[in-house]
């Protein structure tokens, strides 16, 4: 029979996330997941929201009732914010996918102005949604 | 704010590390613990200090965060200067690979203050104080700042990397054009530091399927060049939900190629030829 | 070959290769990017029309969903909504858990797309064909 070898304490890992840099590279990446699963939540909602409005003003109006609700515009605010940033860096993610724009300071430039576009999108919607009578 | 090349370092910083504990989710074995402070060094006018990550296998003990303060005025303008100085002056078991000098060799690629990068091309003066130093992340660590590279360079078998033909030899060289020839241009200089790889997030929670920018970039430049003729096989290889699609280009790796390179890049080409091959 | 780390014992390289490659991977990629082409306009076209309708009551939303362009539009919404979001859940997954739970999850991602999609077509359909 073989002697059973000495166990030797494991190699610890290296750390990763724990200490490596936030970078608009990571950061924007991160952030387009993050606004991707939000905006899977908003289709759930938006299927709540279209069958509630199929069977009838009854079933609709609670359902538009908690969107007009202060906690409900807030949600909507902050989903429109994710909307437009997810939008904006889905367009970046596909101009990469025609090998265009990966040079370091197109990384950047293009990585900069959608989280300027997205802003200014997001009051643009909601100053627009004002002035329509919200 | 824009960032031109790679060896910029970014001056201002919104946040350091991500917003989570210090040794979130790290298993036993793997906890950082407060090390020692060296004694600073007598006599000296300009010193900055340097935690840098320390191991011992031999000791049974757990990583830890040493403190040593440099003396600037007696070393070298490169953080590998500075490593070679606290190895000689202060703590002569202090363990780094290092080799060229030159950042051409690969061999002394680390962390440091928190990106990817070699440290004898790294200047003591971008350092922010204190300077913090640690192995090439999430590596299984040999001691101190060594990690090990075996995985990463079994991935690199993997895929390969030779000329791989089918029509005989002919009689000299296997002709390219100029044209030809600039193709694997960006791509040939890779000096498989793998400071790309162990930045990728999407390594570090798949690399054991993943195959990472370090090598995907040596796998185009494969594909690239005109002599080769196992395109098929090789994109074959590589067309794996995880072996090249876990790359959802976050771009770390482009950010901290130490050799200005573009992995990124590389990886979107062989997307693109991909879907060239069955369109 | 470190036998500290080593949970089996074969080489780096047989650890590297693993199962192999799937051959297959560009098919949901390219599924991908469609229908996020899609989505463009249309999620722009329903962003547009939300924000047009601020403060309309029910009466008037119901209308404008009768029109034909509106309804269809709506539809292709949808499908190529919860198409793209299937497609990006998944790879979220698959990044994350390592676990068997991964293939429940999917199968479960993938089917509550499905549904959610056929509630929300039904439901159109039902405004917009009565009456």
């Amino acid at each position: 029979m073989m002697p059973s070898p000495t166990i030797t304490r494991p190699r610890p890992l290296s750390p990763n996330i724990q200490i490596y840099r936030p970078q608009l590279t990571s950061v924007l990446s991160i952030l387009n997941r993050i606004t991707g699963i939000i905006l899977s939540g908003c289709a759930v909602v938006l299927v709540v929201w279209l069958v509630a409005a199929a069977w009838g003003p009854h079933a609709y109006a609670p359902v538009q009732a908690a969107i007009a609700s202060w906690i409900g515009r807030i949600v909507l605010f902050g989903a429109t914010f994710a909307f437009f940033l997810h939008l904006c860096g889905g367009i970046r993610h596909l101009v990469w996918d025609t090998v265009h724009g990966f040079e370091l300071r197109s990384i950047y430039i293009s990585g900069w102005s959608i989280v300027a576009a997205s802003v200014v999108l997001t009051v643009a919607a909601w100053v627009v949604s004002a002035l329509m009578g919200g | 704010m824009i960032i031109k090349s790679s060896d910029q370092v970014s001056r201002a910083t919104l946040l350091k590390r991500f917003p989570i504990p210090r040794n979130f989710g790290v298993a036993s074995e793997s906890r950082i613990e407060r090390g020692k402070a060296w004694p600073a060094p007598d006599g000296a006018t300009r010193t900055k200090i340097f935690e840098i990550y320390r191991y011992n296998p031999d000791s049974g003990e757990n990583p830890r965060l040493d403190t040593f303060d440099v003396d600037l005025d007696d070393c070298g303008p490169m953080v590998l200067d500075a490593l070679i100085w606290i190895k000689n002056k202060v703590d002569s078991t202090l363990t780094f690979r290092r080799s060229c000098r030159e950042g051409i060799c690969g061999s002394c690629s680390m962390n440091i203050d928190g990106t990817n990068w070699l440290a004898c091309t790294r200047f003591i003066s971008d350092l922010a104080t204190p300077a913090t130093i640690y192995p090439l992340a999430n590596l299984r660590i040999v001691k101190d700042l060594v990690p090990d590279l075996t995985h990463l360079f079994a991935q690199y078998a993997a895929i390969e990397p030779w000329l791989k033909t089918k029509t005989t030899e002919p009689e000299r060289e296997r002709l390219q054009s100029a044209r030809e020839r600039r193709k694997i241009d960006g791509y040939y200089e890779c000096i498989l530091c793998f400071c790309c790889t162990s930045g990728c997030p999407s390594h570090w929670w798949n690399g054991d399927r993943f195959f990472g920018p370090a090598v995907l970039l040596q796998a185009w430049r494969w594909l690239t060049d005109s002599r080769d003729e196992a395109k098929e096989e090789r994109l074959d290889n590589l067309e794996d939900p995880f072996r090249l699609y876990r790359c959802h280009t976050i771009l770390n790796c482009t950010r901290t190629c130490p050799k200005g390179l573009n992995p990124g890049k590389a990886i979107a080409e062989i997307k693109k030829m991909m879907i060239e091959r069955r369109s | 070959m470190d036998p500290r780390n080593m949970r089996d014992m074969r080489t780096p390289l047989a650890r590297a290769m693993g199962l192999g490659s799937a051959k297959e991977g560009v098919g949901a990629w390219w599924a991908e990017r469609v229908s996020a082409v899609a989505l463009v306009p249309l999620a722009l076209w329903f962003a547009a029309s939300i924000i047009a309708h601020t403060g309309s009551d029910y009466a008037t939303f119901i209308v404008w969903l009768r029109t034909p362009l509106a309804a269809i539009l709506m539809i292709l919404l949808l499908i190529a909504l919860f198409y793209h979001t299937a497609l990006g859940l998944q790879v979220v997954i698959e990044d994350y858990v390592h676990s068997t739970t991964k293939f429940a999850a999917v199968i479960a991602v993938r089917l509550g797309c499905c549904a959610l999609a056929t509630a929300g077509v039904v439901a159109i359909l039902r405004i917009a064909l009565s009456g």
